[in-house]
Parts: structure tokens; C-alpha cells; sequence
């Protein structure tokens, strides 16, 4: 919460200090300049920077961000109808980067030092070492225009319509059990999910992997292997499982990163969410749609944060048991 | 006669490092009887603790090690074994106590779930309830007051005194036919070492479990040994029986390894032997106590 306040205040100052004047900019160049002045007063722009916190807070409260300068409706309704292609897209990264990296960290261990691990490592680190935008062109390149595999960009094809309930495509097409529709926002978002998800699987499978190997040195693995435990066994209750509690703590950063590099990857693949309106309204100095964008995008950050925390606490027992205790 | 439980004939051991080939073992011999509770003492270095590894096959998988001479388990040479029967022995018919009782649990399981997979080894998929109350008269055996409250702890929540029970308890709960206890205890406070010490003394010998006991604690292996083999950089340099080896040390390196001790009379910490070129004197062994009349 105190978060919060700090990141609206600090985003508040900086959409500020940007030169430009958003009136000016909102009215186009052929306005006169009484019409200026009056839409300056009415957005509180001559008054002293606190006097505008206190309105923006004010209307805050009642949950009214504004009205935006670029489509002339309230912000909310903005974020409301862009947020959940953001959220689609960044949810189906992060479960990408789990279900991909965990097991290439746990293979990359098991056979450490072997050939497997070698590769793993190889592809991960080049996973890691180009930005989620980069592997956005080349993906788009290679899958959907050499080999045209997946769809160029877009969430879903326009023959579809498919009523908005929640939103989220995935669960839409669902609720109006329209399967094909759903085969086709599976196709579309599959390419952005898995270029915004590479780096993340990269850097999960190399946490995982050196965190295992560091365990696999612990005396309690040579205790299960002196007891004859089976290998996959070991490699999951001994080395995995203790090493997951330091790894999730940054796989849960990595994921809310992701909030971040989806703005690119929205760019390239024409992508109707969040990330570019956030960019769209930023260009247009729209004040009241850049603070209410980048505080629900801090919101998100910080949900994220808690539930990777709450996670942590669940699967170590040291954190668990000293709760209970006080 | 039956076959000794263990016999370890001409053990030889190297690393292969970058810098060319580490030799560790060179060419022990020392067997254990049913029954029999032998010492293996030496300094850090010296090869105890390798040679126990290689009894249970752990060293054999690493690609660096190169293992020469023969171990027999009850009269079986391990190395004509399958791979798959010679895993089978562990935890089962051989298994060990470690150094550090407390990090040589998991940390992230409750100690029942450990005790479960331990008992697993002997009884594949035994349930539960019958894991749980073959582990509470195994912790009763180490005298744990209150085993339901132990199974359901965790390593760090016991004293290291508890665990090091619990890890006795284990090794002892699948009736192995040896042990192998290396260093068990060095961690813990000397009265605590002590007294869980005596219990496994007296459970090893009512179970008439062989026992192979790594130490450089010499006060230990005296109160706890029926025998003594005295290693010294990969050579065993002395054997004999424990009283008499500690009475009347004939060979060099196990003199200045008692006269290292230091005294509870005080007098200071004594000066070790400067001539550490005699340690490598070949071996001594006691009268009627070499392997060749022992095994005769």
C-alpha cells in the first residue's frame, strides 16, 4: 500500500516534468487559445503540483481515473478493456517459463557435467541473452513468415466474434463453446507468449540447475544415496524441493518483469493490450491514462510479489513452522 | 566357518586430476566378522572415509576414481555383482551414520517421511501406518521419549543429540547385516557423543550387527572397539586388538598418534614425533592378529 502512494506520487511528478503541454497536445494544433486555457483550468493543470495530487487522490478513491485525452473515456474503462489481453499474454509467458524451465533445470542437474546439461545450458544462456523483443522479430520471422506455422500477429481471426465476458480470449471463446475459436487464440498466442516467456525459461532453468547442483552437494543427498534411494527420487524430494525455496523467490520477479517486456512484444505482434496503450498515451502526454496505467501495472507487480511470497513461506518449513510458533 | 561379513583384500585407490593420477589407497586389506565391531582410525586424509564410500559403491561412479582389489560382502566379491543387486544392498543388508546428523537430514521433510523412505528399502510399498509404528520401536530402541512428536519434526527443530538417535534409529531399522559409521558424532558435544555412542553399542551388539568404525577420536574406538586397524595415508600401518594396540603401540605413526592426545592432567598439548619420514614404517600387526592368521 505505502508502495502504492510512493509510485503514484514519483509518476504523478514525472508525467509532469515531460515537456509539452497535454492540453495543447489533446486539442491538435488548430485550437484556439481560449479553448487551451479553459481545458487547463478544467484539468487543474495551473495549479501547484500538490493541489493536483490531492484531486487525482480524491478521485481516486471514488475509483475514477480520469478521463482520457486520447479516447475521450474514463481510464478505467480503458485499463478495464485492455488490461486482460495484457494479463492473457503475460499469464500464458508465465506458466511457459514454469513448465518449461523447471524441468531443463532439473534435467540440467540430474546430468551434470554430462552432454544433456552442456546443451541445456548452451540454449538456455542464449535464451537469457537477447531481449524478449528480439526473440519476438525472430520468431515472427521464422514461424510465421518463412515457415508460416503461426498467424502474423493479433489475438484472434477476424471471421471470429466472440462475446466479451471476462475479457481473456482463452476463457471467452470457452464460455461461448466455440472450439474452433478457441483452437485459433491458442494459434495467436503462442508466438508472443513463448518469445516474452524465453528469457524467463532461460533464467529459471539456470537458477534451478545451479541451486540443484550446489544442493547435490549437501551431506543429506549423500545420506539418500548411501541408502540406496532411488536417483529420480533424490533428484526430486533431496535436490529439487530444497533448492525450489531460494529459485522462487526470483522465477516470481522474473514473472512480474514480464509485465514490463510485454510492451514490446505487444508492439511487434500488434497485440490489443495494455502495454500499448501505456505506450500510445505516453506519446500523447495523456497524464491521467500514463499515472492510471503504469499504477495498475505497479499493482500487478506487487500482487505478484505477495503471492510468490505467501508460496515461499508455504513450501519452506522453516518459514511456516515460525509463524505458527509466535 | 562362514565368510566374514566384510572382507576388503588389496584395496587401491587413485583420483585421476589434471595434474595426473592422486593415489589415496595403497592396497589396504582389513575384513570384519559377524558380529565384530572394528576401528578404522587415522588422520583426515588418510583414506577412512573413501574406503567405506567404495564398500557401498558410491565412489565408483565417479568417472575420476580408479578402484583396484576386491571387496567381498558375506563371502560375494561386490565387483561381480550387477549393478542393480549391488544398489540393493544399500540401505538394506549395509548402511551408514554420518558425521553431522542434523545436515545429513533433509531439511524439507518432516523426519517420518525419511524414516518411511528408509524402511521402503527393505519393504516396497510398505503403508503408512505400519511404516509409523515399525519407526516408533526403532526410535524406543535409541530411548526417544516421545516418538510421535520426533516423526513429525523436522531436522532443524531437534537437537543434534535427537537427530544423531534418529540416525542410529534408521541405519539399525532395516537390521542391516553391516554398519558403517563414519566419524559418527564428531559434530556433537562429547557428553551427547557419548551417549548416544553407548546405544548403538548396545543395539549392535543385541542385533550382532558388524560394524566398521571410522574415527580419530581414540577414546572412542577404545570404549568401542573389538578390534583396531590404524590407517596412515592409504597404508594401514597397525592392527590389533583394541587393548593391546593401545597398551603397547609397536608401530611409529599410532605412538605419536596416542601421545597426540591431549591429557585432561594437563601438561600441555604434547610434541609430536618430528620424523614423520619413520611413519611410513611398513605394517605392524599384533601378534596372531595379521589378516593371514585371522582369516586362516
Amino acid at each position: 500500500m505505502i508502495v502504492l502512494i510512493g509510485v503514484s506520487l514519483l509518476i504523478f511528478a514525472i508525467a509532469r516534468v515531460i515537456p509539452g503541454d497535454p492540453a495543447r497536445i489533446a486539442l491538435g494544433p488548430n485550437a484556439t487559445a481560449e479553448a487551451v486555457v479553459a481545458l487547463r483550468d478544467k484539468l487543474h493543470l495551473n495549479d501547484s503540483f500538490l493541489a493536483q495530487y490531492g484531486y487525482f487522490i480524491a478521485d481516486l478513491l471514488r475509483g475514477d481515473l480520469g478521463l482520457s485525452l486520447y479516447t475521450n473515456r474514463p481510464v478505467m474503462a480503458d485499463i478495464a478493456q485492455f488490461l486482460p489481453a495484457t494479463l492473457e499474454l503475460v499469464i500464458v509467458s508465465g506458466i511457459m517459463m514454469v513448465a518449461m524451465g523447471l524441468p531443463l533445470g532439473i534435467l540440467s542437474a540430474r546430468h551434470r557435467g554430462g552432454w544433456i546439461d552442456h546443451t541445456v545450458r548452451l540454449v538456455t544462456l542464449l535464451g537469457v541473452s537477447a531481449p524478449a523483443f528480439v526473440w519476438a522479430v525472430v520468431l515472427m520471422l521464422v514461424f510465421s513468415y518463412f515457415i508460416r506455422i503461426f498467424p502474423i500477429a493479433g489475438r484472434i481471426s477476424d471471421s471470429f466474434s466472440i462475446q466479451t465476458v471476462t475479457g481473456f480470449l482463452l476463457i471467452d471463446t470457452l464460455i461461448a463453446g466455440d472450439f474452433r475459436a478457441f483452437g485459433n487464440t491458442v494459434w495467436h498466442i503462442i508466438l508472443p507468449a513463448f518469445a516474452l516467456a524465453l528469457s524467463g525459461i532461460g533464467q529459471a532453468a539456470r537458477l534451478v540447475r545451479s541451486n540443484m547442483v550446489e544442493t547435490y552437494d549437501k551431506p543429506f543427498i549423500e545420506m539418500a544415496q548411501a541408502y540406496g534411494f532411488p536417483e529420480k527420487r533424490i533428484a526430486r524430494r533431496y535436490a529439487f524441493r530444497p533448492s525450489l525455496i531460494p529459485s522462487l523467490t526470483i522465477i516470481g520477479l522474473d514473472f512480474a518483469a514480464m509485465l514490463g517486456s510485454a510492451f514490446l512484444v505487444e508492439a511487434v505482434y500488434a497485440w490489443p493490450g495494455l502495454s500499448r496503450y501505456g505506450v500510445a498515451v505516453i506519446l500523447r502526454k495523456d497524464l491521467n491514462a500514463i499515472v492510471g496505467t503504469v499504477l495498475v501495472i505497479s499493482a500487478m507487480f506487487l500482487i505478484v510479489n505477495l503471492i510468490v511470497d505467501l508460496l515461499v513461506s508455504i513450501i519452506n518449513p522453516r518459514i511456516r513452522l515460525s509463524q505458527r510458533a509466535s | 566357518m562362514s565368510a566374514p561379513t566384510l572382507k576388503i583384500d588389496d584395496l587401491k585407490l587413485s583420483f585421476k586430476t589434471w595434474s595426473g593420477t592422486a593415489q589415496v589407497l595403497h592396497g589396504i586389506s582389513l575384513h570384519i566378522k559377524k558380529g565384530e565391531r572394528v576401528a578404522l582410525v587415522g588422520e583426515s586424509g588418510s583414506g577412512k572415509s573413501v574406503t567405506a564410500r567404495i564398500v557401498l559403491g558410491m565412489l565408483q561412479q565417479l568417472k575420476s576414481a580408479r578402484i583396484a582389489g576386491s571387496v567381498e560382502f558375506e563371502g560375494v566379491n561386490l565387483e561381480t555383482l550387477k549393478p542393480a543387486s549391488r544398489h540393493a544392498l544399500r540401505g538394506t543388508r549395509m548402511s551408514m551414520i554420518f558425521q553431522d546428523p542434523t545436515s545429513s537430514l533433509n531439511p524439507v521433510y518432516p523426519i517420518f517421511a525419511q524414516f518411511k523412505e528408509v524402511l521402503e528399502r527393505a519393504q516396497p510399498g510398505i503403508t503408512n501406518e505400519k511404516a509409523r509404528e515399525k519407526a516408533i520401536s526403532a526410535l524406543a530402541d535409541v530411548a526417544i521419549n516421545e516418538p510421535d512428536r520426533v516423526l513429525d519434526s523436522y531436522a532443524f527443530q531437534l537437537s543434534g543429540g535427537m537427530n544423531q538417535r534418529v540416525m542410529i534409529a534408521m541405519a539399525l531399522a532395516n537390521n542391516p547385516a553391516l554398519l558403517l559409521a563414519d566419524e559418527p558424532g564428531t559434530a556433537l558435544d562429547v557428553t551427547v557423543q557419548a551417549q548416544t555412542l553407548k546405544l548403538m553399542s548396545e543395539l549392535v551388539k543385541k542385533h550382532h550387527t558388524s560394524v566398521l568404525f571410522i574415527s580419530h577420536n581414540l577414546g572412542v574406538v577404545r570404549e568401542f572397539a573389538d578390534r583396531v586397524y590404524v590407517i596412515y595415508k592409504g597404508n594401514i600401518v597397525e592392527q590389533g586388538p583394541t587393548e593391546r594396540l593401545f597398551d603397547d603401540p609397536k608401530h611409529p605413526y599410532t605412538r605419536a598418534l596416542l601421545s597426540a592426545v591431549p591429557r585432561i592432567t594437563g601438561g600441555g598439548i604434547p610434541d609430536l614425533d618430528d620424523d614423520p619420514g619413520r611413519f611410513t614404517a611398513p605394517l605392524v600387526a599384533h601378534e596372531g592378529y595379521s589378516e593371514r592368521e585371522l582369516l586362516a
